[in-house]
C-alpha cells in the first residue's frame, strides 16, 4: 500500500522538502499518531542500517584491487606496523597514498556553496576526498581532518602535486606546512609525488600533536556547524 | 596504453578515492561481503574497460554506482531470484571474535536479510540516499531515473524493510 503519504514521509525523512512542505508535514505528524509512529519506525530502521554498514567503508581494501588501481609504481606501506597513522603515510608512494587516505575518511557529497572560492573556502566547506573547484579553475581536495593538541582543527589538502596542512583559528585557515611534489610530469592531476613530501607533513603533524583523523560523520558535523566543536 | 594513458591514470585515482564508499554500496547491494567485493571488483573492471563512456564533468561515484546497480540487477536476474542464499552470518566476517564483532555481524546479517527482501532498484535508491548521503537529485542522476521515482522507490523500500525487520523481531531473536 504505497500511498502519497509514504512518498511524503520519505521526502520528509530525507530532508528533501522545502520549508513550507516541511512545516505542513510536521503539523500532520503532530496530529496523526499513526503517521508519527511510522516516521519514528522508519527513521529507527534507517539508523540501524546506516550503523551496520558504516564500518564497511573503513575496512582495508583488497590488495589486488589496490594494485590494479595504482598509477605510480611504488612500494606499498606495511599494513600493520604500529607507527602513528601519519608516519604510516610517510613512505614514498603514489596511488598508495590515496589508498591509505581513503581508508581513513569517507566521501560525502560536495556541498554546493557560493562565496569566494579560494583555499579557505575549500577547507571550510569541503568534505574530505571531494575535490573542490576554485574560482581560478584549480582544484583543491581536502584529504583529511585532524585535531591539534591545542584544540585547533587542521586539514590536509592536495592541489595538483602540492600537499598542505592548514589549521583553523578564529575563523581563518593558515597553512602550517606545505610540500611540493616532484613526480613525473604528465602524471594524473590527482597523483601525489614522492616520499620527502609526506614526511615533511609528518613532521608538521608531530609538532601539532595531531589526533587520529576524524570520521566523516564528525567532520560533516563540524563543517555544518562552521567548525564550532560545541 | 597509448594516448589514453594520462586519462586512465586520472580515472584510476578518482576511482580509488571513492572506493571505500563504492565497496559499502556493493556489500549492501550484494547482501554479503564476499559477493559485495566481487561486485565492487566487476564494477571497477567495467569502469576501466569503458572509461570512454564516462561523461566528463559528472561525478565518478555516480557513474560507478550505476554500473554496480546494473551489474547486480543482471546477476540477480541470472540467478532467477532476488537477494542471496549465502548464509550472511558466515559471510560477514567484519571484525574479530570479540563481543562487539559478534554483535556487529549479527546486526549486519539482520539488516542484510531485510535488504534482500527489497528489489534491486529500490534497494539501490534507498542505499544511495540513506547510507551514502546522496540527495534525491544526485541519486536520480546516478541511477538515471526521475527524482519522483527515487522518492517512491525509497518509500517502497522503507515499507519492505520495516516489514522484514519487524518480522525478525529485533536482532536478539
Amino acid at each position: 500500500m504505497i500511498s502519497d503519504d509514504e512518498d511524503k514521509l520519505a521526502a520528509f525523512l530525507d530532508g528533501q522538502m522545502d520549508d513550507a512542505e516541511m512545516a505542513a508535514f510536521e503539523a500532520r505528524l503532530a496530529s496523526e499518531p499513526a503517521l508519527a509512529a511510522r516516521a519514528e519506525t522508519w527513521q529507527a530502521n534507517d539508523r540501524r542500517i546506516v550503523d551496520a554498514f558504516a564500518p564497511v567503508a573503513d575496512m582495508p581494501l583488497p590488495a589486488d584491487l589496490l594494485a590494479k588501481l595504482k598509477t605510480t609504481p611504488s612500494p606499498v606501506p606495511a599494513a600493520n606496523d604500529n607507527a602513528p597513522w601519519w608516519r604510516r603515510h610517510a613512505v614514498p608512494l603514489g596511488g598508495a597514498l590515496a589508498a591509505s587516505l581513503v581508508a581513513l575518511a569517507m566521501l560525502a557529497p560536495n556541498p554546493d556553496a557560493g562565496g569566494q572560492k579560494d583555499l579557505a573556502f575549500a577547507l571550510e566547506t569541503g568534505r574530505s576526498l571531494t575535490p573542490v573547484q576554485l574560482a581560478d579553475g584549480s582544484t583543491i581536495t581536502p584529504t583529511m581532518t585532524v585535531r591539534a593538541a591545542d584544540g585547533r582543527f587542521c586539514r590536509e589538502f592536495q592541489s595538483g602535486e602540492t600537499l598542505g596542512l592548514a589549521c583553523r583559528k578564529d575563523g581563518r585557515w593558515s597553512v602550517e606546512a606545505q610540500a611540493k611534489g616532484s613526480g613525473p610530469a604528465g602524471q594524473g592531476d590527482l597523483a601525489v609525488a614522492g616520499g620527502a613530501d609526506a614526511s615533511a607533513l609528518a613532521d608538521a603533524y608531530a609538532k601539532l600533536g595531531a589526533s587520529d583523523p576524524l570520521g566523516a560523520a564528525e567532520e560533516g558535523q563540524l563543517i555544518s556547524k562552521k567548525w564550532s566543536a560545541e | 596504453m597509448g594516448s589514453g594513458h594520462a586519462g586512465a591514470a586520472i580515472m584510476k585515482d578518482a576511482i580509488l578515492a571513492v572506493l571505500p564508499r563504492l565497496r559499502r554500496f556493493c556489500h549492501a547491494m550484494a547482501g554479503n561481503a564476499a559477493d559485495g567485493d566481487d561486485l565492487m571488483q566487476s564494477t571497477v573492471e567495467r569502469a576501466l574497460a569503458h572509461g570512454d563512456q564516462f561523461q566528463r564533468g559528472t561525478r565518478i561515484d555516480s557513474w560507478l554506482y550505476r554500473i554496480a546497480q546494473n551489474l547486480q540487477i543482471d546477476l540477480a536476474r541470472a540467478k532467477g531470484r532476488r537477494g542471496t542464499a549465502v548464509d550472511v552470518e558466515d559471510a560477514f566476517g567484519l571484525i574479530g571474535d570479540d563481543g562487539e564483532g559478534v554483535f556487529r555481524r549479527a546486526e549486519l546479517a539482520a539488516v542484510s536479510r531485510a535488504l534482500a527482501d527489497v528489489p534491486e532498484d529500490q534497494r539501490a535508491a534507498f542505499l544511495l540516499v540513506v547510507v551514502e548521503g546522496l540527495s534525491y537529485r544526485e541519486a536520480a542522476d546516478a541511477l538515471d531515473v526521475p527524482v519522483g521515482t527515487i522518492m517512491s522507490r525509497i518509500a517502497r523500500a522503507r515499507g519492505r524493510i520495516d516489514k522484514a525487520l519487524g518480522r525478525a523481531g529485533g536482532i536478539m531473536q
